[in-house]
């Protein structure tokens, strides 16, 4: 029975953000610090002429100043990442600018001064000679022969373009009965963590050994991106407290922790940067903009034969993250559905807009975006109920594990059964009855349901299965590692290998390694900062691809399982009797019914660590344990075979999501009037959390297809660069989510858990358009584009096209 | 041009030469070492560095640090008495209601001086005193269940 998995457990972080005692990367002070400002394009699109610091040099108080020289000189363009592979020439791109810019806020050069004032002063001092060239921001015209192109090496704006083939897709659409066609649209996007970027850089010269202090969610991305470019060898990442991620923090970010470093080089002094927000919205990447032509070969009795679809993904100004928003999709390429044959084409086009970066579930909502629409499509084509259409499509409770068209291998779930309690909890039928009622009184009220899955534990290897001619994969699988220490006082110090980004690590790590020592989560403190020097990491350590419940959990409890044994043979020995007649409760190890042979973690730590005589001659002194975790089940299909059949993840949660929504035909505004998830995360270690995670996804899943977003216009200018330009939700906009569990646990991981992070925000887009449409039904719009603006929405509902020029 | 002030920050007198541009938020951070008042956005729309200056709730980013010469300010630093969290502080715990950490100050000042002012909000109520502290982290489902226990926690004493 267990005592602390699953149960509430008071949180470990809480305390310390309550009181205002967390510790940031902005909350950090070197002795003799800069401050750096980054010098950023007012163009889209431009070769840099010339750069001249000399007057802002003038200010004494100035120390550094960075041109596209010294980067050019200084440092090394990064190596072509997982995203890049597919580049038919490598590009060399650096950490700034260095002959052009091709989006507005792209780093053209820094400045280091006394403190941020100055160095906020010395940017307008520094000149620039740009000569503008001619910009484009939309995908269709950047692949027209006529369309100004970014880069010169690839002579086309189409950077990446490739297929991926599963099962009979020709054959499928031949022999269906009908073939349902939709365009679909989903815009650029964000989390827009509340801490900006963040970085903090100290290089000893004499030792040649560079430290920064970074917000940022994967360590290898920063650690890699500095010896990469800068050539050193000795290179520590330290991880505070991150102010929120999602994404955000993962790629991008290395940009600017190479700029600082090399201010920090260059003055021989710590430097800190402090991302404003404006500079974030503009310049600190964006989900990317992804445009579908589906098509579903489907028999009358709704059964989906085949899924084809073009994707046409606008990645920005750079070519670092190419294929990011379409290799995701395989992760959940099936969704929730059997359909034996599915192909996928993506074209990768580069714009003269902020650079795409993964974002919560990066492709993963586009694609279940693309099932859910056409699900609905299907069902309005063939006149059946959507219901009951996925119902007829949906993967059977004994059919798991399921192995996908693609390669995945679906652990466990009911979908049916996940289907099935939503529409109870709802109370579906009454709900449309209602919506009959009030729709002949001229209300505009609209209810979508859909389902997705949520894949957890990234396989690293996924992204060779579009690049054929890759040999080596940049990695495989996943491996993440845990320390665990009893300390001389009998409590417990663990280290992760991961940063926490505000999932509540610390909390759910302690109750797992709480619950296998036989102690309490309140006698274990977890490491806040992840430092490379000390934390055990490997390239699943990483606070992204929904990774902590397979590889951190994993690695956690491998970690207290070796620990505990290495404190029964401890305590045999001093205890003299069997180990196998021990049991330990409450951090004391004992004979059950004895009350006298026992011995207390306090008194094992100093015997452990001072009393050589008292420990067995065969046994390492000291009680601590390291272990490195990795998926036992991760075969076969770690690495992509002939047919391109794929493990792109470990994992499947998934969720059946309802919306009920109601349309001002005055304002276009959607209210949300009603949210409900049923959703099988598997084994919950602590609900709170849980819960948490899917609150918060959901939530900007719906923000999402509601209004947030980034705004361009048509020479490239972003027109949204602060919260309130970009329509950030607050408590006045925000239903409120409700959430029952349905769990499946997973056959395959240490505790049967399943991922909870990226969740919600894959179907909740799906869902808003979905209900907004039934909505609409009297009107007969149908919604294809996300998002769901007022004014989008007006338009739709009075008939009135679209005539603004600017561009998502 | 430095000037002189004299600001009360959580009960003890503060006298600091500031430039007349430093933002009081930074002022905060920097010149008194209280990091607990975080910067998101720098223009009054996140709410992150939220306080109370003479009682009442404003943003710090949106004043600078002379408008608080001769002033008394409260930051989240000052809600706990001896390392006991306050009824919002552990309210704010026990539900969760946080997950980064990073808006959860602004977030508690602006709890604490809704039911300072309002002791039993309605949840409508408590969603717009709270609709100026943005989180980009929780759904705000937990940060609202916590602000109405901790109205609840209140009236028990």
């Amino acid at each position: 029975m267990a005592k602390f998995v699953g149960s509430r457990s008071r949180s470990k972080e809480g305390p310390r953000h309550v009181t205002g005692r967390g510790l940031y990367t902005d909350d950090f002070m070197l002795p003799g610090m800069l401050q750096a400002m980054i010098l950023r394009s007012p163009h889209a699109h431009a070769k840099i002429v010339s750069i001249d610091p000399s007057e802002a040099l003038k200010n004494p108080n100035v120390i550094t100043v960075i041109t596209p020289d010294d980067v050019k000189q200084s440092t090394r363009p990064f190596r072509p990442g997982r995203y890049a592979a597919g580049l038919k020439r490598p590009i060399d791109e650096y950490a700034g600018a260095v002959d052009k810019v091709r989006y507005v806020g792209e780093p053209v050069g820094a400045v280091a001064a006394r403190d941020r004032g100055t160095a906020e002063d010395a940017l307008e001092l520094i000149s620039v000679e740009y000569e503008p060239l001619r910009s484009v921001v939309d995908v269709r015209e950047a692949i027209k022969p006529s369309s100004a192109v970014l880069f010169d090496e690839l002579g086309t704006n189409l950077a990446w373009h490739g297929a991926l083939k599963y099962g009979e897709i020709d054959g499928a659409f031949k022999s269906a009965d009908r073939i349902v066609k939709e365009n679909l649209k989903i815009h650029r996007y964000s989390s827009t963590p509340l801490e900006p970027f963040a970085v903090i850089a100290s290089y000893d010269a004499a030792s040649k050994r560079l430290t920064v202090w970074v917000t940022a969610q994967v360590p290898e991305v920063i650690y890699d991106g500095l010896r990469e470019a800068l050539g050193l060898q000795d290179v520590r990442v330290i991880i505070p407290d991150v102010g929120g991620g999602f994404g955000q923090k993962i790629h991008l970010i290395r940009k600017y922790v190479v700029l600082i470093s090399l201010l920090a080089m260059k003055s021989g002094r710590p430097v800190k940067w402090i991302e404003d927000r404006s500079e974030h919205m503009m310049a600190g990447g964006h989900a990317c903009a992804q445009e579908f032509e589906a098509e579903a070969a489907v028999k009358n009795d709704g059964t989906v034969l085949g899924l084809r679809f073009k994707e046409y993904d606008d990645v920005g100004g750079s070519i670092s993250t190419l294929t990011i928003h379409f290799t995701n999709k395989l992760n959940n390429l099936s969704n929730t559905y059997r359909t034996p044959n599915i192909s996928m084409e993506g074209f990768a086009v580069v714009t003269n807009k902020c650079p795409v970066i993964p974002n919560r579930g990066i492709g993963k909502p586009g694609m279940c975006f693309v099932w859910e629409r056409m699900m609905d499509r299907v069902a309005q084509e063939l006149n059946l109920s959507p219901i009951e259409v996925r119902r007829k499509n949906l993967i059977q409770p004994n059919e798991m594990p399921y192995s996908t068209v693609s390669g995945n291998v679906y652990d466990s779930g009911d979908y049916p059964g996940l289907l099935q309690g939503l529409l109870e909890k709802i109370d579906y039928d009454k709900l449309r009855e209602e919506q009959k009622r009030e729709r002949e009184k001229g209300r505009l009220i609209g209810i979508g349901v859909v389902i997705g899955v949520e894949p957890g534990g990234r396989n690293a290897a996924r992204d060779m299965a579009i690049f054929p001619e890759m040999k080596e994969p940049p990695g495989s699988g996943g491996i993440n590692g845990a320390t665990i220490k009893l300390e001389k006082n009998g409590t417990l110090a663990l280290h992760l290998g991961s940063p926490n980004c505000g999932q509540a690590h610390e909390t759910t790590t302690a109750q797992v390694a709480a619950e296998v020592l036989g102690t309490t989560p309140d006698r274990i403190s977890t490491s806040i900062p992840f430092d490379s020097d000390l934390s055990p990491w490997g390239v699943a350590a990483a606070n992204s691809g929904n990774n902590f419940h397979l590889y951190d959990i994993g690695a956690v409890h491998g970690a207290a399982t070796r620990l505990r044994e290495k404190i029964l043979k401890l305590s045999a020995h001093v205890l003299n009797v069997d180990s196998k007649e021990l049991a330990i409760e409450d951090s004391t190890v004992k004979v059950p019914g004895s009350t006298v042979k026992q011995v207390s973690f306090a008194e094992l730590g100093r015997i452990a660590y001072n009393n050589q005589h008292l420990i067995p001659d065969d046994m390492e002194p000291g009680l601590q344990a390291t272990y490195y975790y990795t998926f036992p089940h991760a075969k076969p299909n770690i690495v992509p075979n002939a047919e391109r059949l794929v493990r792109a993840q470990f994992t499947f949660s998934a969720g059946a999501h309802a919306a009920v929504v109601e349309i001002d035909k005055a304002t276009g505004k959607v209210e949300v009037l009603r949210y409900l998830i049923v959703g099988d995360n598997g084994t919950v270690i602590n609900p709170d959390v849980v819960n948490g995670q899917v609150y918060g996804s959901a939530t900007h899943g719906i923000a999402v297809a509601l209004g947030e977003g980034f705004i361009y216009s048509p020479d490239g200018q972003p027109l949204t660069v602060t919260y309130l330009d970009y329509g950030k939700c607050s408590t006045a906009e925000t239903p409120k989510i409700e959430v029952v569990h349905r769990p499946s646990p997973s056959p395959f991981t240490t505790l049967g858990q399943k991922a909870a992070g990226e969740g919600a925000a894959i179907p909740s887009p799906a869902a808003i358009a979905s209900a907004v449409e039934d909505a609409l039904t009297p009107l007969g719009v149908k919604i294809t584009d996300l998002p769901l603006t007022p004014e989008v929405v007006w338009r739709l509902v009075n008939n009135n096209p679209e005539s603004s020029r600017r561009s998502y | 041009m430095k000037q002189t002030i004299n600001v009360t920050i959580n009960g003890r007198l503060y006298r600091e030469d500031v430039e007349p541009r430093l933002l009081l938020s930074h002022f905060l951070r920097e010149n008194i070492g209280l990091t607990g008042t975080h910067v998101g956005c720098v223009v009054g729309e996140c709410g992150a560095c939220t306080i109370l200056l003479d009682g009442k709730l404003v943003k710090s980013c949106l004043h600078f640090a002379v408008q608080a010469d001769g002033r008394e300010v409260t930051t989240v630093e000052g809600l706990a008495k001896d390392g006991e969290l306050s009824v919002v502080q552990e309210a704010f715990v026990k539900h969760y209601a946080f997950q980064c950490g990073y808006c959860t100050p602004g977030m508690i000042m602006a709890s604490y001086a809704l039911l300072r002012d309002h002791p039993n909000p309605s949840e409508g109520e408590i969603r717009k005193a709270l609709s100026g502290n943005l989180c980009m982290c929780t759904g705000y489902v937990q940060i609202v269940e916590a602000v109405k226990d901790a109205a609840q926690g209140l009236k028990n004493g």
